[in-house]
């Protein structure tokens, strides 16, 4: 699936998972299908060349995420990606940034709530170092006492950064709103109180229990054959001892009413508007139709949303809507940046854009130009090497690969009816959470 | 998240490049217009970027932001289609169009499935040489950009890198926002719009850059089609600007925010000067990455920042080597003492051979990266085009950074972190 504007939760893991399968162009580059192989401890291998550039993309997908976490282990998944660059036995801390900088490579880790990843971009040459240095990452992570306590501040600062962009906060904000009690309102960074009193057995205890092979995804794309690949990731992620994940629960997710509505003041001058509408998960035959449904509603300046609420009513500084597919839940969110005086208008309005949606449906041009859009989408992703590899672990962790590969071929085959069906199943007059961003002093 | 997103900056990042020195070809039209197409297999897709000399660096504080207004107003339509029709036909080919001015150049740009490449060059041109730029259509943009001023001065990282750029620069036009103020947004009206468009939009001022899965003598034999009849209108005679005065002062400013900023940093080499590739592995040594000093002292040791980071981006006239944190407000006080220490250690003492060649390893590795995808690589090649430094650009620059030594980095970090503008934004 093509997930824009991802929930934002706190650490946003973009939630994109893509499509692929062929692009239709003429004279489109042949893509080599990527190889999925199960180790024999469990941990699942997918391969793909791609030779765009002298790069390999080395990405570590856990099946484990914000929802793992138990209510005393809230904020531990993320704590743990952070931790997991401080080092291991043989790895002293900083020696990990060094290494992967100096190669001229780079890095970065993403906590969502149904996954976390762990990725290096690296020259093609530096294949086998960082394969080795993923899998002892996922094994032997240190967690030095005295890193622990420092990377506190860090945490609070990075929870900070959020709470001052009104863009993510909304997005933290709205999801808060519309899944709580359920584990995909908590924020994924934690509460300040208790990442104060994390201690090391805590976090050490989490990785043990989380950190097992069968939970494990590695993906890795790149300049490489891929015969190369099966025996470095053999001699590391083959020697992991096999262990039995924990169970996943599946707490119900609640249904969005009149009670789910926030008002929250805040220091801009400017207000911020959003909705949010229950949806399909990733497991449902749905989510084909709900996707191009949100892109005819918000994806772009053509969108239903762009041409009334912007441009013809003038409501709103901008608009977007996108949808958030995880594993339990899907949401679609609308969000607007405006002035105070029109937030009562423009929530009309865009209740309004979709009610005709629901009673008169989308045009054939709009479903034509949404799957176009989504095919492009896609292939602006694979340009690179990291693009691709995210859009293969996202699917392998919180879908399917097979599915992800015939996601293009699925989406053009539904119809304006299957897309107007999808808008009256889930969008209505009331079913919907708010929250809104009102300047502080402002009287609307 | 790792790192911090990256800050939206006044002066566009340029990051890293080389690579795929793929097949590219350059041509000037009979007009002066410089074409430079980039055939690029990897993925189904183009990019186009149209580059004109117009930007900030043109403006005066009485119609600071007109080049950004005129880009604004542009995209409202054609003389043949309205925005919304524009708009559609564009979403049509899986593809997105925009405009914005910057402080060196102005630029269109596009991308789509590059199976459309000669509709989305198309309508490329007819938005730089056709566009309708209404008068009622003023109105609504300026209210448009006049919200995201405000949102600009709302967010404490954007508000106090403006502040940053406005003490640093003085009396030289960098010292200036590409989005323009309230007050002087109002002062443009449509003569002095269309005035500024006519003035800027002459062949001789423009670079088209196209990238993608295409063949070069196509798009090149369309690009003379579309662009070749525009009249020469001759170079736009240009004076030098005001020096820039770094008076090396202190501000503290304040508003409501949960993080403190601190920056830090002085004047720094232009684009084409010797010093540049001494300087980029400088602010790399302390602000590149994950192993930047910055990084490592003040965040990793320290726990002193969450954002930790160095920022130069190459321009024409005087670049500006800034030194950047996010903090928490209780820390900020000791986060800019460490500052003030690293500024002082990178000047007396010289690097090591470990930790300049992590610095080049990154600075090159990240400039790899950030020249892979099309939308970038068209950028690059139309920015170096605009900028006069040839297409040879990402070659010497590599070569440069490499012939970078200890000695090298100290000697620049003496004369540009001499003297140091500091802002400081503090949570109110």
């Amino acid at each position: 699936m093509r997930r824009r504007r991802a929930p934002a939760a706190a650490i946003l893991a973009l939630l994109w998972l893509a499509g692929c399968a062929s692009t239709g162009g003429s004279r489109t580059v042949a893509l080599a299908k990527p190889t999925r192989e199960v180790l024999g401890n469990g941990v699942v291998l997918i391969v793909q060349e791609h030779r765009a550039s002298d790069v390999v993309a080395l990405q570590l997908w856990m099946r484990m995420g914000g929802r793992d976490e138990a209510a005393n282990e809230l904020g531990l998944a993320h704590y743990i990606e952070h931790m997991l660059f401080k080092g291991t036995p043989t790895r002293p801390p900083g020696s990990i940034d060094t290494m992967i900088e100096g190669f001229g490579g780079a890095s970065n880790a993403f906590t969502s709530y149904d996954t976390t990843h762990y990725d290096f971009v690296v020259p093609v040459e530096h294949l086998r170092a960082g394969v080795e240095l993923l899998a002892d990452l996922a094994t032997h992570a240190s967690f030095p006492p005295d890193e622990i306590d420092n990377e506190k501040k860090v945490v609070f600062e990075e929870m900070n950064l959020i709470e001052d962009d009104p863009e993510k906060f909304l997005l933290r904000r709205l999801y808060e709103v519309s899944y709580t009690p359920h584990p995909y309102g908590r924020p994924l960074l934690g509460q300040r109180e208790f990442i104060q009193q994390l201690t090391r057995p805590a976090l050490v205890d989490f990785y043990r229990k989380h950190f097992v092979p069968k939970d494990m995804v590695l993906v890795v794309v790149g300049a490489v054959d891929p015969a190369r690949v099966r025996p470095i990731v053999d001699a590391t992620f083959g020697r992991i001892a096999p262990a039995t994940p924990p169970p996943r629960a599946t707490p119900p997710v609640p249904t969005l009413d009149r009670s789910r509505r926030v008002d929250v003041s805040r220091a801009e001058q400017q207000a911020y508007l959003g909705l949010a509408w229950k949806t399909a998960p990733t497991g449902s035959e749905d989510i084909y139709a709900v996707d191009l449904l949100t892109y005819i509603l918000g994806d772009s300046p053509s969108s239903r949303l762009n041409q009334v609420v912007r441009e013809q009513l003038r409501l709103v500084a901008n608009i977007d809507a996108g949808y958030g597919a995880f594993q339990q839940a899907g949401l679609v969110t609308v969000t607007a940046r405006l002035e105070s005086g029109n937030l009562d208008r423009a929530e009309a309005a865009i209740l309004d854009v979709i009610r005709r949606v629901r009673t008169e449906g989308v045009t054939e041009a709009e479903r034509r130009r949404a799957v176009i859009t989504a095919e492009s989408s896609y292939a602006f992703d694979i340009e690179t090497a990291e693009g691709l590899a995210k859009t293969y672990g996202q699917a392998e962790t919180t879908w399917t690969l097979e599915n992800e590969l015939a996601y293009l071929t699925r989406l053009r085959g539904i119809t304006a009816e299957q897309i107007q069906a999808v808008a009256r199943k889930y969008f209505g007059d009331d079913n919907y959470a708010r929250v809104r961003f009102v300047p502080a002093g402002a009287t609307r | 998240m790792r790192r911090a997103a990256l800050v939206i900056l006044a002066l566009g990042l340029l990051l890293a490049p080389t690579a795929a020195a793929a097949q590219t070809r350059r041509e000037r039209l009979d007009n002066g217009l410089t074409v430079i197409v980039r055939e690029n297999p990897v993925a189904p897709v183009v990019a186009v970027s149209l580059l004109v000399r117009m930007g900030t660096w043109w403006e005066t504080p009485a119609n600071n932001g007109i080049s950004n207004f005129v880009h604004a107003v542009m995209v409202r339509g054609t003389t043949k289609r309205s925005g919304a029709e524009l708009a559609e036909a564009i979403a049509a080919l899986g593809g997105k169009i925009s405009a914005s001015g910057e402080v060196d150049y102005s630029e269109i740009r596009a991308s789509a499935l590059s199976r459309f490449w000669r509709e989305l060059l198309g309508f490329t041109a007819e938005l730089a040489l056709t566009p309708k730029l209404a008068p009622g259509e003023l109105d609504g943009e300026r209210d448009w950009i006049t919200g995201r001023i405000q949102k600009r001065r709302d967010n404490a990282t954007s508000r106090a890198f403006d502040e940053f750029f406005a003490a640093l620069y003085g009396p030289h036009p960098y010292s200036q926002q590409v989005l323009g103020t309230p007050e002087s947004l109002r002062r443009v009206d449509h003569a002095a719009l269309i005035g500024w468009y006519r003035r800027f939009y002459r062949p001789e001022q423009m670079t088209l850059a196209v990238s993608g899965q295409v063949s070069a003598g196509e798009v090149l034999a369309e690009a003379r089609r579309l662009f070749g009849e525009l009249p020469p209108g001759g170079q736009v005679t240009e004076t030098a600007r005001p020096a820039p005065a770094n008076a090396g002062a202190r501000r503290v400013i304040e508003q409501p925010a949960q993080q403190a900023q601190i920056l830090a940093g002085g004047l720094a080499p232009s684009l084409d000067q010797p010093d540049h590739a001494a300087v980029k592995v400088l602010s790399t040594i302390l602000g590149g990455g994950m192993a930047g000093r910055l990084f490592v002292e003040l965040r990793d040791k320290r726990g002193l920042a969450y954002t930790a980071a160095s920022y130069y981006d190459p321009v024409r006239d005087p670049g500006a080597l800034i030194l950047y944190l996010g903090t928490a407000p209780e820390n900020a006080t000791r986060a800019e003492e460490a500052l003030r220490r690293e500024i002082e250690r990178i000047r007396t003492e010289a690097v090591g051979d470990e930790e300049l060649r992590r610095a080049k390893g990154y600075l090159l590795g990240r400039y790899t990266m950030d020249r892979r995808t099309n939308e970038r690589l068209a950028w690059y090649d139309a920015f170096y085009e605009n900028e006069g430094v040839g297409q040879d650009y990402p070659d010497r620059y590599r070569k440069a950074v490499e012939a970078v030594t200890a000695a090298d980095a100290l000697r620049v970090a003496k004369q540009y972190l001499e003297k140091v503008t500091t802002v400081v934004l503090r949570p109110r």
